[in-house]
């Protein structure tokens, strides 16, 4: 697969100061392809390849079948999958950072394909169906499209995706060229498009446009740096020119002498550019030096962040600058401590005293030696080198004291993954670079999107990471093929994925064999969930109604209690829906607090059909007090005392409803009679008031007919004949009630906090003293008070305690 | 007053202020900031005003109904999932839109976003027009060593209307804090719904590692090391008692008078000392009753050097402690006539600001101190406090029942009297049948007849109910806890007792249970029992805590890699989370601040609690709640 044991330097080019060198990856797998036939797009960091018929193209009718067929490949030229395209002419395609290919049609339509040919469709809206789709541009997450009426439409987030219109670029006839700078790479973090009209360009993001005033244009094609920091124009005179995207700096220019611009336009890394004409690559440095490849007809360049990957009909090649470590080592005549060392391994293996020496020259930076070493091979593609390097780094190590082997191990294992996706067979030629960049959680994820199941668990088990997802992914692809019954297959994946102590989650997988019918599948499986909250959702959709109530309530979250409630009663009828909720006190409780608040009819009907006749009862008494009208507050205490009345237990409610009712009647006739307000007063309070307007008669009248305590009703007139400083009445009353003593007559008129009332007091603590015995015991308190002046005294607390306590 | 401890709450509370910062610069540009009234206590805690505005928040406005004139282009709320906000909100849009202001807003639910109240935007037709975000403000330091939800109706929501959202919240507070400080070996607990909790605990855990990403981030998840060694859960009911009597610490009583808000108190500008510069002392003030004034809030905690020496003390002890302060002063501000040099003058200018800042301290304590003597000097107050006294005690006889009968008479307010024949209840496990139907009679036939909801709320939270068949075990419990301390010395306390002047609360008796396993009663069993090895847990104490509702438990959480943990733990001292489900008093803190003290500070602890009550704001939230439409005949 990779090319020769030749020297490692003999396929490298020198391009100013720098070498750069393209390297064969694969001989295609496909045949007899030709790829100026087709429209290609390929994902970067070695993903994938969609090619479909250019229907532009003349087509000769030899063997092929007219209608179009969608290939997928992957970069080795292994077909992963085809299906047929019958959904109208595509503008321009591409592939997103999760792996999903991208069509724009004509019509003004999206699809978002997944590697295996599922898909989802939205529209770019109004304009781009009406005056259909010129061209497109795509980046990672997100797509802008030109319009027949030459408007531009964006979409910036192709999960969730809302088409919006930028800013009108004041077009009547398709621009020269166009591109995109991608959100992440701009000052202002919105996307803009650059689009070249006449001599100049215009800057256009959502809410303005900006003319940068060039005058070197037209320019017939243009590419943005992997950074986004670069532009590339290439002008209609045949001339490359290189600014920042800014437009503040001129970077390079170059002249290429071809009136044709080029068939493809993009950049090999941050620092050069390549174009590529039939039969030409070109690559043009930063300072005018150029390095020029010959090819048989049309080849497709894929951009990658350190390099650019060039398919053709018959191979898959990277072009790339040589890194930094791998140049150190190789380069002819070179003396860093790293190329010495591998000398010196060389010289060791072939029995020569060189070795010793070699490593004596570098025995201060042997550390550094080694790290190169380490860090070259991990860039090198080719297999027999990496082992070359790895060995003298591990030859080096020896002869450092204390070398912390950890990078070295690390590096074995990434190699042993890299060359493992770099097969042939799975063809993902990720560079160190790109793997580093991507992550080994992503590379896993897109081994399993292809189905390689077992790669990506051996890889886990290897990286010690998670394998959760490649086996949760795996049951749920096993479910989509697999003819076994379900049985046998649910015992198949609880074996492979572990019981439930596991942790793992079986939503997912139940979830797919609910989607694929297999309903009983799906809830056998959903039983190993561990986590209640993730059931429920799946079970509300499997129509498991009280299952889901069931497994909401054991999560503990009541926010998912109230979501399979409301769910639920939506959907069914009430006595259904009360059914499941009976019986439950959480659900049952929540119930009661959501249509307390909200649906008041709900909790009416809820008390009903559970025959709760006291909690009817209480919210009866509620909605009496909220309304103001006393017709109805009489009418609604009355049903409530007739509720309250069913349960023996409640007979005090039902009594103290039924004189509430007395009382409004009573309060009413009193309003009318005395032309003062008594509504809404309590018992006491109406007494009170009675009293105090003198209406001695009417207020024993309401404590007969209520039963009110004698004592209480003493309280009550003492308090109304201080209260309207009736001296006269207060000690006629006092002396017709010496039951009860004075204390109570005291403390009411040192209350009151009047001289006129303190005065009395005295009077009435003289009374109490003369009297004697307990009295005057009692009067003790009282004196204190009287004589006590307000800032004496400490602050103390719990004096007043039995003295048993206190021993 | 706390000791130095190694736990501290300020991660959790930069947690809090980062995920605000987040919040606020995920809008763009300059804003406006709506927030819901019961958070602006705890959202004063974890930021201040320059620190929004440094964030681009131009104005804030207190969220209410009816129109929010404004001209912030975009609007951020900040408020519980409750949907009366919700629809608050919902009116400030439609009425945006009717006048064409265009506005752009964001919601950010605290702590969690909730289905009803996205359902009630949806039904109000703004659902479209808002951003729906969480703010995961939930336990919010008040203090170093305590932690709260700050849910005020946790302990209705809990136990009368069976809404365990608050379990909830408190669970997946406590997994974020066991991913700060690592997993909690131990949790043991008393009562259903603490049982509740650790479930949940326990499950979660398992979830969350089930749910990692590999086995590297799993490991990652929980910190390989536990600062706190093990967890006790408190359901309120288990002790309902404590909240009942009246709280004698200093704090306690600020609370009981003034009432304390996430920290602050409200106090009348008068009180704090206003225009006049005379050092007030022991000397009283004419206090002018100044009505037009605003009330002020003033934060109480412990950067106030002077109220975190009085906090905790015995209020018996506070009056002598602050004109010891007061003259400590007055001789600081003599020694400038000692000052002859120019080194000395210019020492003393150094000292100048910390003395002017104790001296304001002064003003403000010596203040609130007049007016809660006013409080207890009172005859009622101390009549009050006798009985319930008594009642703890055990000691119940008639003179009691006819004090809260005349307390009905004299129509003291409602949570007074409540108050006391709630303690009664449950110190003799219920009312007699006649006692129970006088009483009810009584009270609403003084307090107005809604009151029966309010009644039937007490019988089913089991705070106030009619005596049955069960064992009236009171007594036992108060024996087998010692509850009862009789030679209580409020100067020199040397037992948790003095809290309550000689009752201890169960609450705090059940976390010396578990943690030094015994309760006191002389300082040599204890020094005996902490040098024990015996790990937090119940051993010992099975038979007195069956005495007790609900389940007892004890749990192990296996912390995995023990290598790690045997690395990283810090030695010496251990440290303690006492959790509240339903709330928690400031004597109940106190009372644990005092047994951090203890035994040379070998065991901290931290209190995590759903809100801070008193006995009256947990009997007030009890009550009947609708809005009571006036009559019109």
């Amino acid at each position: 697969m990779l090319a020769g044991n030749l020297s490692p330097t003999a396929d490298w080019n020198l391009l100013h100061d720098r070498f750069y060198c393209k390297q064969e990856t694969y001989l295609m797998l496909w045949k007899d392809m030709d790829l100026s036939k087709f429209i290609v797009a390929a994902a970067p960091y070695g993903g994938p390849i969609a090619m479909i018929r250019d229907d532009k193209k003349i087509l000769s009718l030899q063997n092929q079948t007219i209608k179009p067929v969608m290939h997928i490949y992957t970069s080795s030229g292994k077909l992963i999958n085809q299906f047929q395209w019958d959904k109208g002419r595509i503008v321009g395609m591409g592939w997103t950072n999760t792996e999903h290919l991208i069509c724009i049609l004509e019509y003004g339509a999206v699809r978002v394909y997944d590697i295996h040919g599922e898909f989802i469709q939205f529209s770019l809206g109004q304009d781009a169906k009406e005056y259909g789709v010129l061209e497109c541009q795509l980046w990672e997450t997100g797509l802008v499209v030109l319009t027949g009426n030459y408007k531009l439409i964006a979409v910036t987030d192709l999960e969730e995706p809302r088409p919006k219109q930028l800013a009108d670029p004041g077009l009547h006839q398709a621009p020269h060229s166009w591109t995109i700078i991608p959100p992440e790479f701009t000052l202002s973090k919105h996307l803009e498009v650059i689009v070249a009209v006449n001599a100049t360009v215009m800057v256009v993001d959502a809410s303005s446009v900006q003319d940068q005033m060039l005058s070197q244009g037209p320019f017939s094609g243009m590419s943005v740096s992997p950074n986004g920091k670069f532009l590339a124009l290439f002008t209609t005179d045949g001339r490359l020119w290189v600014v920042s995207t800014d437009f503040q700096k001129n970077l390079a220019e170059f002249s290429t002498n071809s009136s044709t611009p080029p068939v493809q336009m993009t950049w090999c890394g941050t620092d050069a550019v390549v174009l590529h004409w039939p039969d030409t690559v070109l690559m043009v440095g930063p300072f005018g030096d150029w390095i020029k490849y010959s090819y048989e007809g049309i080849v497709h360049l894929v951009p990658e962040v350190d390099g650019v990957r060039i398919i053709s009909d018959e191979r898959c090649e990277f072009l790339q600058r040589v890194p930094t470590a791998i140049e150190d080592i190789f380069k002819i005549g070179s003396t860093a401590p790293g190329a010495i060392l591998f000398d010196a391994l060389e010289h060791f293996e072939k029995k020569s005293p060189r070795a010793d020496e070699n490593i004596r020259n570098i025995k201060p930076e042997l550390t550094e030696a080694v790290d190169s070493c380490i860090e070259a091979a991990g860039h090198e593609l080719h297999t027999g080198r990496q082992r070359a390097l790895l060995r003298a780094a591990s030859f080096g190590k020896c002869f450092v004291d204390s070398y912390n082997a950890n990078r070295f191990v690390t590096m074995c294992q990434t190699l042993r993954v890299l060359n493992a996706v770099r097969h042939y067979e799975i063809g993902i030629p990720l560079t160190y670079s790109q793997y580093m960049r991507l992550t080994p959680q992503v590379l896993i994820n897109r081994l399993t999107n292809r189905h390689h199941h077992l790669l990506a668990l051996r890889i886990c088990e290897y990286l010690g990471m998670n394998r959760d997802r490649v086996l949760i992914h795996w049951a749920c692809a096993k479910i989509k093929v697999s003819v076994d019954d379900e049985e046998t297959l649910c015992r198949l994946i609880v074996e492979k994925l572990g019981g439930r102590d596991s942790g793992i989650s079986y939503t997912e997988v139940a979830k797919t064999a609910y989607e694929t019918g297999q309903t009983r599948l799906a809830t056998k499986l959903l039983d190993y969930e561990p986590q209640a909250a993730n059931q429920v959702p799946l079970l509300m959709s499997m129509q498991e109604d009280e299952l889901a109530m069931i497994k909401a309530i054991e999560s503990g979250d009541t926010d998912l209690v109230y979501l399979v409630m409301l769910h639920l009663k939506r959907k069914l009828p009430p006595a259904d829906f009360f059914r499941i909720i009976n019986g439950k006190p959480l659900a049952s409780s929540l119930l009661e607090c959501y249509s307390r608040e909200q649906d008041r009819q709900l909790l009416r009907d809820f008390y009903y059909q559970d025959d709760r006749r006291v909690e009817s009862a209480n919210a009866v008494v509620v909605e009496g007090y909220e309304s103001g009208d006393i017709t109805e507050r009489i009418n609604k205490f009355k049903v409530a005392t007739k509720l309250y009345q069913d349960d023996k237990e409640h007979l005090f409610e039902a009594k103290a409803t039924d004189d509430q009712v007395k009382l409004l009647n009573l309060q009413t006739t009193l309003e009318r009679d005395t032309a003062h307000t008594f509504l809404d007063l309590t018992i006491s309070e109406t007494i009170s008031k009675l009293l105090i307007l003198g209406h001695g008669n009417r207020a024993a009248k309401v404590k007969a007919d209520f039963k009110v305590p004698e004592k209480r009703f003493w309280w009550l007139k003492v308090k109304a004949l201080v209260q309207s400083s009736n001296w006269d009445g207060l000690e006629k009353f006092a002396k017709t009630t010496t039951k009860y003593g004075y204390t109570g007559i005291v403390d009411t008129l040192l209350r009151a906090n009047t001289p006129a009332a303190t005065a009395q007091a005295q009077k009435y603590v003289q009374m109490m003293v003369k009297a004697g015995g307990q009295q005057e015991k009692d009067a003790q308190q009282f004196i204190d008070i009287l004589t006590r002046s307000s800032s004496a005294g400490g602050l103390s607390l719990g004096s007043s305690r039995r003295g048993s306590l206190r021993t | 007053m706390q000791a130095a401890g190694v736990f501290s709450t300020g991660a959790v509370k930069d947690h809090a202020r980062q995920e605000l910062i987040d919040l606020l610069d995920s809008v763009r540009g300059k804003k406006g900031l709506v927030i819901d009234p019961s958070l602006s206590g705890p959202l004063s805690l974890v930021a201040e005003f320059t620190l929004l505005k440094e964030h681009g928040v131009e104005k804030i406005y207190h969220l209410a109904p009816g129109k929010l004139d404004t001209d912030c282009k975009s609007l951020i709320y900040i408020c519980r999932p409750k949907v009366g906000h919700v629809k608050c909100i919902a009116g400030h849009i439609q009425t945006h839109s009717q006048h064409g202001v265009k506005i752009s807003y964001s919601i950010f639910f605290v702590p969690r976003r909730s289905l009803i109240c996205e359902r009630v935007l949806e039904e109000e037709g703004v659902f479209g027009d808002v951003i729906v975000g969480e703010y995961h403000l939930d336990l919010l330091p008040l203090e170093d060593d305590l932690l709260s939800l700050e849910l005020d109706s946790a302990f209705r929501e809990l136990y009368l209307e069976g809404d365990t959202t608050a379990i909830f919240c408190m669970a997946k507070a406590l997994m974020k804090l066991q991913t700060m400080f690592g997993l909690i070996p131990r949790i043991v607990g008393k009562g259903q719904y603490a049982r509740s909790l650790a479930d949940l605990l326990l499950r979660m855990r398992h979830e969350v590692l089930a749910s990692a990403e590999d086995e590297e981030a799993s490991a990652k998840i929980f910190p390989g090391f536990s600062e706190i060694d093990a967890m006790v859960v408190i359901d309120r009911t288990v002790d309902l008692i404590t909240p009942m009597s009246t709280q004698l610490t200093y704090e306690g009583l600020i609370d009981e008078v003034f009432g304390i808000r996430s920290t602050f108190v409200e106090l009348d500008p008068s009180m704090i000392g206003g225009p006049s510069a005379v050092p007030s002392g022991g000397s009283s003030t004419a206090h002018t009753p100044a009505a037009a004034t605003k009330a002020k809030k003033v934060p109480l905690n412990s950067s106030d050097r002077l109220f975190a020496q009085l906090r905790d003390l015995n209020f018996a002890v506070v009056g002598g402690l602050l004109s010891q302060v007061a003259r400590r002063i007055h001789e600081d501000y003599e020694g400038r006539h000692q000052a002859r040099t120019v080194t000395q003058i210019k020492d003393f200018i150094g000292k100048l600001g910390n003395l002017q800042a104790e001296h304001q301290s002064l003003k403000l304590h010596t203040g609130i101190a007049e007016e809660v003597t006013k409080y207890t000097r009172d005859k009622d107050f101390n009549s009050m406090l006798e009985v319930q006294q008594n009642f703890v005690a055990g000691i119940i006889s008639k003179p009691h029942i006819d004090y809260i009968e005349e307390l009905i008479d004299k129509q003291t307010p409602l949570v007074q009297t409540l108050r006391l024949l709630s303690l009664y209840s449950l110190v003799d496990g219920g009312l007699k049948t006649k006692q129970y139907e006088n009483f009810r009679r009584d009270i609403i036939q003084t307090y107005g007849h809604e009151h029966i909801l309010t009644l039937q709320n007490l019988a089913r939270v089991g705070i106030l109910r009619k005596q049955d068949t069960s064992r009236h075990v009171y007594p036992q419990i108060r024996k087998a806890f010692r509850l009862i301390v009789d030679d209580v010395n409020e100067h020199q306390p040397n037992d948790i007792s003095y809290v309550y002047s000689g009752y201890a609360p169960i609450s705090v008796r059940l976390v010396q249970a578990a943690c030094q396993k015994g309760v006191g009663g002389g300082s040599t069993t204890w020094e005996k029992s902490v040098a024990g090895p015996a790990p937090v847990g119940w051993k010992g104490w099975e038979e007195p805590m069956r005495l007790l509702p609900g389940p007892t438990f004890e749990e192990v959480q296996r912390t995995g890699d023990t290598r790690v943990v045997a690395k990283a733990v810090k030695p010496k001292q251990k440290v303690t989370l006492i959790v509240f489900l339903g709330g928690c008093t400031f004597t109940e803190v106190s009372a644990l601040r005092f047994l951090s003290q203890q035994d040379e500070g070998h065991r901290e602890f931290i209190i995590a609690t759903t809100n801070m009550i008193s006995g009256s704001s947990m009997l007030k939230s009890l009550m009947a709640n609708f809005s009571r439409a006036p009559l019109n005949p």
